[in-house]
């Protein structure tokens, strides 16, 4: 995993954004969903998309996952063109996601969850597992180890051989986060991880995301709760019905007018 | 153009009664989400109480066809209260399906204790002779086949869309969860889904009688041709079921009148295959869409039992010094036997539970591939005389090729569909093993095969026999441990557990699903082929559906994605009815209801039992050092 100087120093000569968005648009039916929206993840640093409900967070997630085709834009990762590659591909180069439901996989205990996570970066064979070779099993060792230090870093290693469904909702996200956090992402996405979280839970999900960051991975974070994301995100996109009405620091965005607007109501609305 | 007429009359015939079945596949499929597969049961059941009624107690037909019809459904509205209706609050859709395969097969072994083996024919209601219109001659029964069935879907249409019940089963149907909070009672509803479908089996069995010959195992056939023309028509409409029931029994008709009877059932697969290909969802398209977040959402899949690391050695260590003394103590040839066939269909099942219990990928003709490998190993060793490891790698090459091309089916379905097509492929397989006459024997089956043997030694007796199996197995199973509970196995079972997010993992769905289904192909075959060398011999019913059927039972009685919990499964249901010979006809009926019994009450299956009992057992004298021993190191085979 780079350290933050080495992420620096790649930086300089490397490409400004992770992730850049350009003027992805996609209508269901007649209604334009998305419209226009352009925005980019820069290295080591924590983007948050906020908007009130039903403004297209979780639709602008899917474009750029390619869960839902696009009609119009384009997405680009460290340089490439994202455009008509599968979720595997997409998830292969490194980009990461989680989803809005907890999805730990029922069946399997938390570390078996957390484990499958270090699928990406595993090379055994079938053929090397098969015959219990010691280079298979010594990376299941590497891989385990892992996935208990992990388990570790979100104060879940009590639970590692808990099935991953009996674990309260809490422990689950925090458990799908440090899953997608096993295969060691250049970009790891997170729809909203603090939904269903309690006040403490949230507090140890701050504290997990700025560990992300200080390992130098980008964060992409599509969030509602507001203290979450002025405490942790260093540039903020605000999007509601579809379009993008500001972006900035929390700071700028805390005090944009068009901003207070959107969540605060405009005259005139919601008293009929 | 009469004689082309006179088959299209017995096409419809037949082509009414699939309808009717298939109406019924549709009505439980919409008001539930999953497939009964017991109604053909049911529809033999009707018409052997008929029978029983009127033949041989002599009762007048008014009076024993609605009583047969009573009696069917009161057997069904009980049989759906104690499984079907609780089966759908517990288990996986896929896992509802193979509980009905199992209600099917009980009913199927319940008909053999009753009724015997042999075939029964109904006399025909009205007389012998028939209606004449011209040249063409209308046999009476047909006039009573269509206008019952007619009558059905009539009344069914009247329920449906005239009356509050009607409206009840169609909230159900859109949305069930919304329909429950509307205060409908969806348990009801679904029992009442499941009793009119086994009252339009039951009719429409009781009606078909007297034009087929009755035999216990008539039912699979009901069953499975409703089920492929409901596929073909489009299981989301009424009239897509009726279409799909006319087209299907014209079309196999036609087949067997032109073509030739032994492949009739093979052009019927090939035009389900097609449909499956070109056009998942039928011919008639539903009206309304099913919403699929409502029911098909995962039921808590089941956590596999699992034996702590500190025990598994040992235990697995005694398991075998025990295997290897067997056959000096047990000297009994039929016992012995017995155990190789359970070792071999062990095999197969190891190959399943990768493809079934790790991946989640339902398998009903697991069974074609044994025929596959069997009959070209088989072939291959007594026209060519081919040595024994040769032809076991010419019966599994011919097989992965069979499997790569059902394959380009198989991988793009899920649930339902995909165990249509597995189902599908098993009885291509039957027909063809029935039909090529000059490569497997056909109904006779394929005799002389000789035994096994490596380097000039033979492995003619059992005990002999049952050492190379017994060596092969602990091979197989180290092998498949060994990547069970490394990276593969995670992968699958996450797979299994959920597609989309095991995906955004960056987990190969296709790949991984291919690698779970050839290796169980392989194993599959290889069983088959162990199978015809121990025999000598290989008939299509050895590896016929029935057998499919049953290794999926002995799959789950045994345990799911244990590895070794299909031993458990396949010596039961084989030893049991050797070492209890009277015991021998209740086989049937035990694999279903075992298989029933299983998923309702034993999730886990044997193994799981048998693993609970060991932990219990140890952990009780030493209970500290279990305890810390099980917190340190509960990572199981």
């Amino acid at each position: 995993m780079m350290t933050m100087t080495d992420a620096r120093a790649k930086n300089s000569t490397g490409p400004v954004s992770v992730l850049g968005v350009r003027d992805l648009a996609k209508s269901f039916g007649g209604l334009k969903a998305i419209n226009d929206v352009s925005f980019d993840v820069a290295p080591h640093s924590i983007t948050a998309m906020i908007g009130p409900n039903g403004a297209g967070k979780t639709t602008v997630f899917n474009l750029i996952t390619n869960i839902l085709a696009k009609d119009a834009g384009q997405v680009s990762f460290l340089g490439r063109d994202l455009a008509g590659m599968s979720a595997v591909t997409i998830a292969r180069l490194g980009l990461i996601r989680t989803f809005q439901a907890a999805r730990v996989f029922p069946g399997m205990t938390a570390i078996e969850n957390v484990m499958v996570g270090g699928h990406r970066l595993a090379s055994h064979s079938l053929a090397s597992q098969t015959l219990w070779l010691s280079a298979a099993r010594e990376e299941e060792r590497r891989i385990l180890c892992r996935a208990e230090e992990m388990l570790e870093l979100v104060g879940l290693a009590a639970f590692r051989d808990t099935h991953a469904t009996e674990l309260p909702m809490g422990a689950q996200k925090l458990l799908e986060v440090v899953r997608a956090l096993m295969a060691q992402p250049k970009l790891l996405c997170l729809d909203e991880p603090a939904a269903g979280l309690n006040d403490t839970e949230t507090g140890e999900l701050a504290n997990l995301l700025r560990a992300i960051r200080s390992l130098g991975v980008p964060v992409l974070l599509v969030e509602h709760n507001m203290s979450l994301v002025m405490n942790v995100a260093d540039h903020v996109v605000v999007i509601d019905s579809g379009v993008i009405i500001a972006q900035g620091t929390p700071a700028e965005i805390q005090k944009n007018a068009r901003v207070i607007e959107a969540y605060l109501g405009r005259e005139g609305h919601g008293t009929s | 153009m009469i004689e082309l007429l006179q088959i299209c009359i017995g096409g419809l015939v037949v082509g009414s009664i699939y309808a009717a079945i298939a109406l019924g596949f549709s009505l439980v499929y919409r008001v539930t989400g999953a497939v009964n597969l017991s109604q053909g049961g049911f529809a033999i059941i009707a018409a052997m109480i008929g029978y029983t009624l009127s033949v041989s107690s002599g009762l007048p037909l008014w009076l024993a066809i609605p009583c047969a019809v009573a009696a069917t459904v009161i057997i069904g509205v009980a049989l759906g209260t104690f499984t079907f209706v609780p089966a759908l609050e517990r288990l996986s859709n896929a896992n509802v399906l193979m509980l009905t395969a199992g209600l099917l097969t009980a009913i199927e072994g319940l008909s053999l204790v009753l009724w015997g083996s042999q075939p029964y024919a109904m006399p025909p209601f009205s007389g012998e002779t028939p209606l004449v219109f011209g040249a063409i001659r209308l046999p009476t029964q047909a006039v009573w086949v269509f206008g019952s069935v007619a009558l059905c879907v009539a009344a069914l249409w009247y329920l449906i869309a005239k009356t509050r019940l009607g409206k009840g089963l169609r909230a159900c149907a859109e949305n069930p969860a919304a329909a429950s909070l509307m205060g409908i009672s969806v348990a009801r509803m679904t029992l009442l889904s499941f009793a009119l479908a086994t009252l339009i089996a039951a009719i429409s069995g009781v009606m078909v009688a007297p034009t087929t010959s009755l035999q216990f195992d008539t039912g699979r056939l009901f069953t499975i041709s409703g089920f492929v023309a409901a596929a073909i028509g489009g299981i989301m409409s009424f009239p897509g079921a009726i279409i799909g029931g006319l087209f299907l029994g014209l079309a196999t008709q036609l087949a067997t009148a032109y073509i030739s009877s032994l492949f009739s059932n093979a052009i019927a697969l090939i035009i389900l295959l097609a449909v499956l290909i070109f056009r998942p969802s039928g011919l008639v398209q539903g009206s309304v869409a099913r919403r699929q977040d409502t029911r098909d959402e995962v039921k808590a899949v089941g956590h596999a039992a699992s034996l702590p690391a500190s025990l598994a050695l040992p235990l697995a260590a005694l398991a075998l010094a025990i295997a290897i003394l067997v056959p000096f103590v047990v000297t009994d040839n039929g016992i012995l036997s017995g155990l190789v066939i359970a070792l071999i269909l062990f095999m197969a099942l190891m190959g399943l539970d990768v493809l079934m219990g790790y991946a989640g990928q339902v398998s009903l003709g697991q069974a074609g591939f044994m025929a596959i490998g069997g009959y070209t190993s088989g072939y291959l060793a007594i026209n060519y005389s081919l040595p024994s490891l040769l032809s076991i790698f010419a019966g599994i090459g011919m097989s992965l090729a069979c499997a790569l091309i059902l394959s380009v089916v198989t991988l793009r379905l899920r649930g339902l569909y995909l165990a249509l097509a597995t189902l599908a492929f098993g009885l291509l397989v039957d027909s063809c093993a029935v039909g090529f006459l000059d490569i497997t024997g056909g109904p006779s089956g394929l005799v002389g095969i000789p035994s096994f043997s490596v380097a000039g030694f033979e492995f003619a007796t059992p005990r002999a026999m049952y050492f190379v199996v017994l060596a092969l197995d602990v091979i197989i199973l180290a092998g498949l441990a060994g990547a069970m509970r490394s990276g593969f196995g995670r992968a699958l079972k996450a797979i299994r557990s959920d597609q989309m997010a095991a995906a955004a993992l960056g987990i190969n769905i296709i790949r991984y699903k291919l690698a779970a289904f050839l290796i169980s192909v392989t194993l599959a075959s290889l069983a088959g082929s162990m199978y015809a060398f121990f025999f000598n011999f290989l008939s299509p019913e050895m590896v016929g559906t029935a057998r499919s059927l049953e290794l999926v039972a002995m799959l789950i009685v045994g345990g799911e994605s244990t590895l070794f919990g299909g031993l458990l499964g396949a010596l039961l249901l084989t030893l049991l009815p050797t070492v209890f010979q009277p015991l021998a006809i209740y086989k049937t009926f035990a694999a279903g209801a075992l298989l029933v019994a299983s998923f309702l009450y034993l999730p886990q299956g044997l193994y799981g039992a048998v693993v609970q009992a060991t932990i219990r057992l140890v952990r009780s004298p030493r209970e500290t050092i279990a305890k810390n021993s099980s917190e340190t190191s509960a990572r199981a085979l």
